[in-house]
């Protein structure tokens, strides 16, 4: 993490935009690990919180505030405002019904927003940004959004709001008859996750200079931390950082190498690291028993 | 009033296709407990391979409906067999991924053969229609709708007559039990998962006369389904095809609406997502417990 | 009679007033009444299906009873939320151990500790010290760092009594603690209840093993097809007749009556002919 910081100075432009990104993802990855891997509510609508927030930022910029910390700040408490609200009643939903029901929230707010006139429509929003000599101040906010998600994650890994979602996790009802109030840490665990999304998007918006709701909410923003989390391991401090970066890595190899087949390829990928990665890298290499596990491991949920 | 019902007609029309579509996907999750998300991807196969085959062979869109079932059955039997089976007791992270994978890789093999220009079937009855008491019919819908009520006919008679189909009903209830009595589970998953695609590839058929095919339609039909099964009860034939119906009818009802609240203009058509997410909160939410009769693990 | 720690005039923690529980139209419960004092052991027997399990859900909680209340210091249980019932001071174990697998040993009762009656007041690591000291209580000290999932049965139980220490009970009830335990691990069980129970804790016991339940209550209840058939000290309760007769049958009835009326014609008819002599 710490290599990263010298990423711009190779004043390459585009290997800063790769990084970038791998920040922006890394950071979602943990957002996602926050609810779906340490609490086990498998979200599939984080990416509704980055676009949030990344319109958050847009919205600043058309009144004449481009503070990145601002932006952030203002996201995160949308955001968290955001995921308190919709979690009352949909983290009461479980397992299949509580994923499609983030996906239809991802969705609809997709739709809502490309029909407001006043955040552009379909057509989109500029933002203002800084100059070609400070770009790189883009880079950095991004890096310490990130260090913030890891290190977010650390503490409250080890804590006790960490261990609650954990016992919600593993089993909601026994959780609750040892204290712990399923709904509150529920939205608490959400809301951490929404901010951490949001956060990204905040940045990335003044970042690319333009912002539709395709870009605030593509699939892909809602896909890649999923599979990131997975296959660097979920539930760990440092999975979603590993998968990040291979998978960000990857994908921006075959885009500049097999334009035309990349989103294929990732598929594929995406089929592989399931069926053979389900536990994510982290637990690979912390295993014992070598290959005989990781075999066993692959017919664990056979029909 | 005649406005009314000719939303009221539109929805019932359009809910036919939808009952067929929610029957395949209904069916996977009810017996299998995964939430198919490329069966959206099987739609658009269909509907592309109705296209191919009328473009090559000037095959009539009806008549290719067999064809979309065979061979969107065969794939279907062969992707569960070789991939889902793998993991088709795991949780729903794992075949949520995994099915939304298998999507994109067929999405974008249809992107390379077709390209992402839209396309459409033509066919010598596509634009006519007939009309009573000023409501307008097109012919193709309607034969659309009843070919649909067909099909939910004969799956409800195999599904409850046949010895296959009560196999299928037996394991959906006991896993345990089924496989006691002889049931190989395997196989009746692989069975089920290519009906749904074929059921799916049907779907698309009846879909291409009315609507335009990209490589990407068969996504909004995604989460449409879900709801109708959320509405329709899982696993149920019925279920499907009064769900379809009853969310064809509200949706085109929502669609009409058409207001201006200041320089802001929101119209209903651009909003079906966030109809559906409505719907979806909103039947959860009234009957949250039981309403499938099957509880996810 | 009363355990060590009595005060003066008992108090009732628990009472459990006229409370009847319907499932459909089977009545599982009808009319059951009785207080729990502080520092007391109370069993709770009866035979198969009697309510007993029924009748500890509507104490911790998990039903609502369809007549009746359950107070616990004049709080009515129903009304409490299942996170908040054990900030109340009532803690249970039950019968489907189901620990969180992928914890150790250790964190599953920390997290009893984190979240407890005093859980508000201590870090994690005061959780994790209060854990081992409870684990040692319960011996599973040596399985501390093992994940959940590879406990033994009898030790997944133990596991069950440390979490439910470890919310810091005022009452503490055990759902058939000692199914499948030998003779020695009942021993030991029952040792480890007492001294719970001279820490101060009031225990609630749900068992079928007689011997146990007699040597470590200081009153009985007997319940008996959803009703409370007998309630006193142990010795009292089980010779009863109508609680012996609640667990044999009417048929052990009839075979008395049967067995009486033979030895009275045997009797009959030894006075009307003397018995041959046997050569």
């Amino acid at each position: 993490m710490a290599l990263l910081l010298a990423v711009p100075l190779t004043h390459n432009g585009y290997i800063e935009i790769v990084f970038r990104n791998i920040l922006m993802y890394a950071t979602m990855a943990y957002g996602w690990n926050m609810i779906g891997g340490y609490t086990g509510y498998v979200s599939f609508g984080q990416v509704a919180f980055f676009g949030l927030g990344a319109y958050c930022s847009a919205v600043l910029s058309q009144f004449g505030v481009d503070n990145l910390l601002a932006d952030v700040l203002v996201a995160c408490a949308v955001n968290g405002g955001f995921a308190v609200l919709v979690g009352l009643p949909v983290l009461q939903l479980k397992g299949h019904y509580f994923a499609i029901a983030t996906l239809g929230v991802a969705l609809a707010l997709t739709d809502i927003i490309a029909n407001l006139d006043a955040l552009g429509g379909t057509a989109g929003m500029r933002l203002r940004q800084v100059d070609e000599a400070h770009f790189s101040v883009y880079y950095y906010a991004m890096w310490i959004v990130a260090l913030a998600a890891i290190l977010a994650t650390y503490f409250i890994a080890r804590s006790k709001l960490g261990y609650a979602f954990v016992a919600i996790r593993e089993n909601e009802d026994a959780a609750a008859v040892l204290g712990i109030s399923p709904r509150r840490y529920k939205i608490t665990a959400w809301a951490i996750s929404a901010m951490m999304a949001g956060s990204a998007g905040a940045v990335f918006a003044p970042a690319n200079g333009f912002l539709d709701p395709s870009i605030g909410f593509s699939v892909d923003s809602n896909v890649f931390p999923i599979v990131m989390a997975l296959l660097g391991g979920i539930g760990t401090v440092a999975g979603p950082f590993i998968g990040a970066i291979i998978l960000a890595g990857a994908n921006e190899l075959l885009q500049r190498y097999f334009i035309k087949i990349h989103t294929l390829f990732f598929g594929a990928m995406i089929v592989l690291v399931v069926l053979l990665l389900p536990r994510g890298l982290v637990w690979l290499f912390g295993l014992r028993g070598g290959v005989r596990t990781w075999l066993k491991s692959l017919t664990e949920y056979k029909a | 009033m005649q406005l009314l019902g000719q939303d009221l007609v539109n929805g019932i029309l359009a809910g036919g296709i939808l009952a067929v579509v929610a029957l395949g996907f209904s069916l996977v999750w009810g017996i299998m407990n995964i939430i198919n998300l490329a069966h959206g991807a099987y739609i658009m196969l269909g509907a592309y391979l109705t296209y191919q085959l009328f473009q090559t062979f000037h095959l009539d869109p009806f008549l290719s409906l067999p064809v979309s079932f065979a061979a969107l059955f065969v794939l279907g039997y062969l992707v569960q067999r070789l991939l889902i089976n793998w993991v088709a007791r795991a949780p729903v992270l794992t075949t949520f991924l995994l099915t939304f994978g298998l999507s994109l890789l067929l999405v974008n093999v249809a992107l390379l053969i077709w390209t992402g220009d839209t396309r459409g079937v033509t066919t010598s009855y596509s634009g006519a229609n007939f009309s009573i008491v000023g409501i307008t019919i097109p012919w193709a819908k309607l034969y659309t709708l009843l070919v649909a009520l067909a099909i939910t006919g004969v799956m409800h008679v195999w599904l409850t007559r046949t010895k296959t189909g009560r196999a299928i009903r037996a394991t959906s209830m006991d896993i345990g039990a089924a496989q006691l009595s002889g049931v190989r589970t395997a196989q009746i998953y692989a069975i089920v998962y290519g009906l749904s695609a074929g059921l799916a590839g049907v779907a698309g058929t009846l879909i291409s006369l009315s609507y335009a095919l990209t490589p990407t339609m068969g996504d909004p039909f995604l989460i449409k389904a879900f709801v109708v099964c959320v509405l329709g009860g899982l696993g149920s034939v019925q279920g499907a095809l009064i769900g379809g119906i009853v969310y064809g009818i509200v949706e085109a009802f929502a669609t009409q609406i058409d207001v201006t609240i200041g320089t802001q203009h929101i119209s209903g058509s651009g909003l079906q997502d966030a109809i559906a997410l409505v719907v979806l909160l909103i039947v959860l939410i009234v009957r949250p417990t039981g309403i499938a009769g099957k509880a996810t693990a | 009679m009363s355990a060590a720690s009595v005060p003066a005039a008992p108090e009732v923690l628990l009472r459990i007033s006229n409370v009847g529980m319907r499932f459909g139209g089977l009545w599982a419960l009808s009319e059951v009444s009785f207080d729990v004092e502080r520092g007391t052991v109370l069993g709770l027997i009866g035979p198969n299906g009697s309510g007993k399990t029924t009748l500890m859900n509507v104490v911790s909680g998990v039903y609502r009873p369809t007549t009746g209340e359950v107070t616990y210091r004049d709080r009515r249980i129903a009304d409490v939320p299942t996170h908040d019932v054990c900030h109340l001071g009532i803690a249970r174990t039950f019968q489907v151990v189901k620990p969180f697998a992928s914890l150790t040993t250790r964190e599953n009762v920390a997290v009893g500790a984190m979240y407890g009656r005093q859980g508000g007041k201590r870090s994690t690591r005061a959780s994790f010290e209060r854990a081992q000291e409870l684990l040692e209580l319960v011996g599973l000290g040596r399985v501390a760092d093992r994940p959940a999932s590879d406990l033994t049965t009898p030790d997944r139980k133990r596991l069950e009594v440390a979490k439910a220490l470890a919310l810091d009970p005022e009452v503490l009830l055990l759902d058939e603690v000692m199914a499948g335990l030998n003779a020695t691990e009942v021993d030991e069980a029952l040792q480890l209840l007492r001294d719970v129970n001279r820490r101060g804790v009031t225990l609630i016991v749900v068992e079928h093993l007689m011997k146990a339940i007699v040597s470590i209550s200081t009153t009985i209840v007997v319940l008996a097809e959803g009703k409370k058939i007998a309630q006193g000290a142990p010795a009292d309760v089980l010779a009863a007749p109508e609680v012996i007769e609640a667990y044999l049958g009417s048929r052990w009835r009839k075979r008395q009556e049967q067995l009486k009326e033979i030895e009275a014609q045997r009797e009959e008819a030894a006075r009307v002919q003397p018995p041959e002599a046997h050569g």
